[in-house]
């Protein structure tokens, strides 16, 4: 008998338990998101919205960043998905053609706050697919050239005078290499994912080349490029297993006069004991095409979540002059144009990296955008390692890609 | 039929709850229990994944349909897909190229540091200790630490070959593709030495000293003392030893992955690393789920010889 009474306390404790652990839906959002770090804008914004709106909380979660496909996709295969999610940019096309998003399209018609008018078309740009809207931008970032003033000086360089163009570029690089101190002139990540991918399509981009036609010689121009630094030993070799923020360690250790990285780096530039910079990045001669990579996260409401309204409410908040100039603390930008921040940190760097913004160029959108990546990592790391020449590299790539673009074109550059 | 022994008043019920709980574990009805526990457990932990990547293996599978299970079987197109990828020969070649390196190294290396600390000098086995301190700290640490050491400008072995004067220029351990294997292998073992050192340690005390002693006095020295006595009877040990290690160094992913990413040029991915990589990048669950079978087919072979081999060693 005893056994059985404790067998019901139990029973009873545990069914408490579980009633007080299930979150009531009907007043919660919950959110995935990638704010990882305490200081993060984004955590501040949510604690704003929970103070805000005592009857709908946000019951929020960190992802690293690495892991939120990985994530959303286990989230879609047990049936546990959050109301709301921050999507890397350019697997929006991807999910959203796999039918693992919610379509926004009628929700952002009627909305007064999020208005395509408000945001750089490159970020808005990314979150349509086939005429449809399915995602709304979050934060955005580029890359642009940081570089060390002491070293250009100690070079006999003017450190006002970075480079403005690819010659200027390589002529500098050639110069602030120093192999007797074991100091690379530039560096950049030709890492096999898609951080090698987003940094290299700013220089495809530059070139005058494209995706559509990869195998063109201005394509080639700029892988070739890439190829001559590495052999050259302007560019450490490391570069091909390298993410940016570990080239970025390697500058800021004095291993590389110059470095190619985002804002989200500046965090850490008040332990620099250098004089460093920022300046947008150069251009190819005689093209004269401004064009970077366009990196951050956007809003995403995954198929299947329960509480779409209120998450599309607490989207809207997040689009607010207020909470959008947050993300500049975070080391990333607005995704708006018509956001002002006022006294930014590092003001220099603010002003280079928002100059940078008006030509960050999306990836896609395409709903097989991971594989045309994968194809592009590929050909970047076989030009690098002289397993194939710059052109015999893309052409390989072409036959992979072109297929693809046949069945679903990227839309028209902007 | 027996009666329930009465000990005292006192504790009569304690008694007679443990006499019935030993009965019951003697009797032979508790069989079907404990086959029926394990039998649920396989099934659900075990049987369940591997029968759900089976089937997955099968389909054409993407995150759209992932929840629905609406999913259009393919029959063998996705293993056809994969054997057509001139990719699948690199990773293959790669995956034996690893699997053989670290099986044989870290059993071999695994042997001498076990019969080098069974030497019982002093501090032998608080040493013998410390050496497992690597094993225990997490493969992401390691892959971290060991990408720092090689990194090729200013990693701290390229430094000491270079201040020693062994070699001239840089050795590009990572982003070089004819030395990115090797050197996420060189990790894997150093990585997995310890556990090969500690069961072979294990094996060796089972070793009866007197066997060693009597052939000691019978004039064997210590090599022929090994060769004759010690491995022999160590062979069951190095047997399933070579088993684990392979199904361990098969699903190596985290090293691979801070280290390399299975670049440059694929020069060091290896089955699970693709297989996650086709997963969870390209979102082809299918052929994804088709290299996880496959090296789970791989992987039963290899125990099912080991096991075999270990049966018939123990039958002599």
């Amino acid at each position: 008998m005893i056994t059985w009474t404790r067998r019901t306390v139990l029973g009873i404790g545990l069914a408490t338990a579980a009633l007080v652990a299930m979150p009531a839906t009907a007043q919660t959002v919950t959110m995935w998101h990638i704010f990882g770090q305490p200081s993060e804008p984004g955590l501040g914004n949510i604690k704003r919205w929970n103070d805000a709106n005592p009857s709908t909380q946000i019951d929020h979660k960190f992802i690293p960043f690495g892991q939120l496909s990985q994530q959303l996709i286990k989230g879609i295969a047990t049936g546990d998905v959050p109301d709301l999610i921050t999507i890397d940019n350019p697997n929006t096309a991807s999910f959203a053609s796999l039918g693992a998003l919610e379509d926004l399209t009628d929700m952002v018609a009627k909305s007064s706050v999020i208005k395509a008018s408000n945001f750089y078309k490159g970020s808005w740009g990314v979150t349509q697919w086939k005429g449809r809207q399915w995602a709304v931008p979050g934060e955005a970032n580029t890359i642009a050239l940081y570089y060390n003033a002491d070293m250009f000086r100690a070079k006999g360089l003017d450190p006002d005078k970075p480079p403005k163009t690819w010659s200027e570029l390589l002529a500098i690089t050639e110069k602030l290499t120093d192999k007797s101190k074991n100091v690379y002139g530039l560096g950049f990540s030709a890492i096999q994912n898609e951080e090698g991918t987003s940094q290299w399509l700013a220089w495809l981009e530059q070139s005058g080349g494209s995706l559509t036609n990869l195998n063109s010689p201005d394509a080639v121009a700029a892988l070739q490029v890439w190829t001559d630094l590495v052999a050259k030993e302007q560019v450490s070799k490391d570069a091909l297993v390298r993410r940016q923020f570990e080239m970025t360690n390697a500058w800021t250790g004095g291993g590389s006069a110059m470095v190619i990285s985002g804002p989200w780096e500046l965090q850490r530039m008040k332990d620099v004991k250098f004089d460093w910079r920022v300046a947008p990045m150069p251009v190819r001669d005689g093209k004269n095409i401004q064009a970077s990579a366009l990196g951050g996260f956007v809003w995403g409401i995954p198929m299947g979540a329960k509480n779409k309204a209120g998450a599309f409410k607490v989207i809207e908040f997040m689009s607010l002059q207020p909470q959008m100039a947050q993300a500049w603390l975070g080391g990333r930008l607005p995704p708006s144009p018509n956001v002002v921040i006022d006294n930014p940190q590092f003001p220099a760097a603010y002003a280079a990296f928002k100059k940078q913004m008006e030509f960050a160029r999306p990836r896609g959108p395409h709903p097989e955008w991971p594989t045309i990546s994968a194809a592009v990592q590929t050909a970047i790391q076989e030009a690098l390692t002289g397993r194939a020449k710059p052109a015999q590299a893309l052409e390989k790539a072409s036959k992979v890609i072109a297929p693809l673009l046949q069945k679903n074109p990227l839309p028209a550059a902007q | 039929m027996h009666s329930i022994p009465v000990a005292s008043a006192l504790g009569t019920d304690r008694l007679s709850l443990r006499y019935r709980f030993d009965r019951a574990l003697d009797s032979a009805l508790i069989w079907p229990v404990l086959v029926g526990a394990t039998v649920i457990f396989l099934a659900v932990f075990i049987g369940y994944p591997v029968i759900y990547n089976l089937v997955m293996s099968f389909q054409e599978v993407n995150v759209g349909n992932l929840r629905s299970m609406h999913r259009p079987f393919v029959g063998l197109a996705n293993y056809i897909k994969l054997l057509d990828d001139p990719l699948f020969w690199v990773v293959a070649r790669n995956t034996a190229s690893f699997v053989i390196g670290n099986v044989v190294l870290q059993c071999l290396g695994g042997l001498a540091l076990a019969l080098y600390f069974a030497q019982r000098f002093p501090g032998s086995g608080w040493l013998r200790g410390v050496i497992l301190a690597g094993w225990m700290m997490p493969p992401l640490v390691i892959g971290g630490v060991w990408k720092w050491m090689l990194t090729s400008d200013n990693g701290v072995v390229n430094f000491v070959l270079q201040s020693l004067g062994l070699v001239s220029g840089k050795i590009y351990w990572l982003s070089d593709p004819a030395m990115s294997l090797i050197s996420v292998m060189a990790a894997n073992i150093w990585f997995g030495l310890p556990f090969n050192m500690i069961l072979i340690a294990a094996g060796l005390a089972g070793i009866p000293q007197d066997i060693l002693e009597a052939a000691a006095l019978d004039g064997a020295g210590p090599v022929r003392r090994f060769f004759s006595i010690t491995l022999p009877l160590l062979a069951p040990t190095l047997y399933a030893l070579v088993a684990l290690s392979t199904i361990y160094t098969m699903r190596a992913f985290d090293l691979i992955w801070t280290m390399t990413h299975g670049g440059p040029v694929d020069a060091s991915n290896i089955f699970p690393v693709w297989s996650y990589r086709l997963s969870f990048e390209v979102f082809d669950f299918g052929t994804g789920a088709a290299i996880s079978t496959e090296m789970l087919v791989i992987v039963f072979l290899v125990a099912l010889v080991f096991v075999r081999s270990v049966r018939a060693e123990s039958r002599i």
